[in-house]
């Protein structure tokens, strides 16, 4: 029995030396019990020499994309600097009383914001959108690709619409 | 073992991108494909994540800075991208997150690409239970066998933390087990 000099306690001869070892075989012991009741294999399998054709899937993906560039959702894109501008904006305004330093736009750089929108799935409905941004901050143009002219405007609504009362316009707004 | 710093200088480089992002592919596809597998439990899902993980790499491995490993960078877009392809199919699908796990899983019986047997369906229907976190801590952990600190790397939580919810996992799912 070996003697603790500052206390009265005592351990069994060779306590120490496999402690280690004794620690190992308990998790050891432990791990295999749980390997009892969890299955350590998930069942789960994959076609045949799927490994071997999903790096040219990919690789010819990347080259794709590389030769062209096709927005196919370039409006959403719109709708997540809409979104994020707006935030700024409320960031700036909301913060600007209380903190010492104002925080400036100029202080994000736009590599910095691309690079967000780029890594970030924002997943945000076209409801939280409208939340988010007042729609008295929105012009139709701003949903659109292209512009459309008021002429067109007015060549489709010449054609289109049957009754001018239809369009429940306000006329003192015009007048 | 790759010299990861020189991979990612050779991704970083125009000239050596295409042979190294190659590289990449074949180093990471396996163990990325498994951890996306365990979250989306479809083959085909799993495919697609998959692919969209690797494409979102190649495109953003500019803004890759070297701060975590390249390989927790991955994991954790892998990650993100199976999470949100879960959310956007529920929502397609117009069903709550829960009740999507419960169909993935019953899904798994007619799944030509699952040979579990009863004790394995019933471990997947014991996971669908668990909050994403915590599945997602256990599989990476008893499953992918990764270490803690790993896992803190990719998930951004704290090393006790982790133990906590693979402790946690551990005890719901034999329970669950025992119980049904």
């Amino acid at each position: 029995m070996k003697k603790d000099k500052k206390n009265s306690f005592n351990t069994p001869e060779g306590y120490f030396e496999n402690f280690h070892e004794r620690l190992m075989d308990k998790i050891g012991k432990e791990e295999s019990q749980l390997e009892s009741i969890i299955p350590k294999s998930d069942g789960f399998a994959l076609p045949e020499g799927y490994f071997n054709s999903v790096t040219e899937k990919v690789l010819s993906k990347t080259t794709e994309s590389e030769a062209k560039v096709i927005q196919l959702t370039s409006y959403r894109k719109f709708y997540y600097g809409a979104a994020a501008i707006a935030a700024i904006f409320l960031l700036v305004f909301g913060l600007n009383w209380k903190s010492e330093i104002p925080i400036d736009f100029e202080d994000l750089a736009n590599t910095e914001i691309d690079a967000y929108f780029e890594t970030t799935e924002i997943d945000m409905s076209t409801y939280e959108l409208a939340e988010l941004v007042p729609l008295d901050h929105l012009e139709l143009n701003d949903m659109l690709e292209n512009d459309i002219e008021a002429e067109n405007i007015l060549e489709y609504l010449d054609e289109n619409v049957e009754d001018i009362e239809d369009l429940n316009l306000d006329y003192n707004d015009y007048e | 073992m790759i010299a990861e710093e020189a991979l990612v200088h050779e991704l970083k480089q125009k000239e050596s991108q295409a042979k190294a992002f190659e590289v990449l592919v074949n180093t990471y596809k396996e163990r990325l494909y498994w951890h996306i597998r365990r979250i989306v439990l479809d083959h085909d899902d799993a495919d697609d994540v998959l692919q969209n993980t690797f494409i979102k790499v190649y495109k953003n491995i500019d803004g890759f800075k070297g701060e975590s490993k390249l390989f927790s960078w991955m994991y954790r877009i892998a990650t993100n991208e199976s999470l949100t392809f879960l959310k956007q199919k529920s929502r397609k699908m117009g069903v709550s997150n829960e009740e999507l796990k419960n169909r993935m899983v019953e899904n798994l019986e007619s799944d030509v690409y699952f040979e579990g047997d009863e004790i394995q369906l019933k471990l997947q229907k014991a996971l669908a239970t668990l909050p994403d976190k915590q599945k997602l801590v256990f599989t990476m952990k008893y499953f992918q066998e990764m270490k803690y600190q790993d896992i803190s790397d990719v998930l951004e939580t704290s090393v006790g933390a982790l133990k906590t919810s693979y402790h946690l996992a551990v005890k719901k799912i034999e329970t669950y087990l025992k119980e049904n």
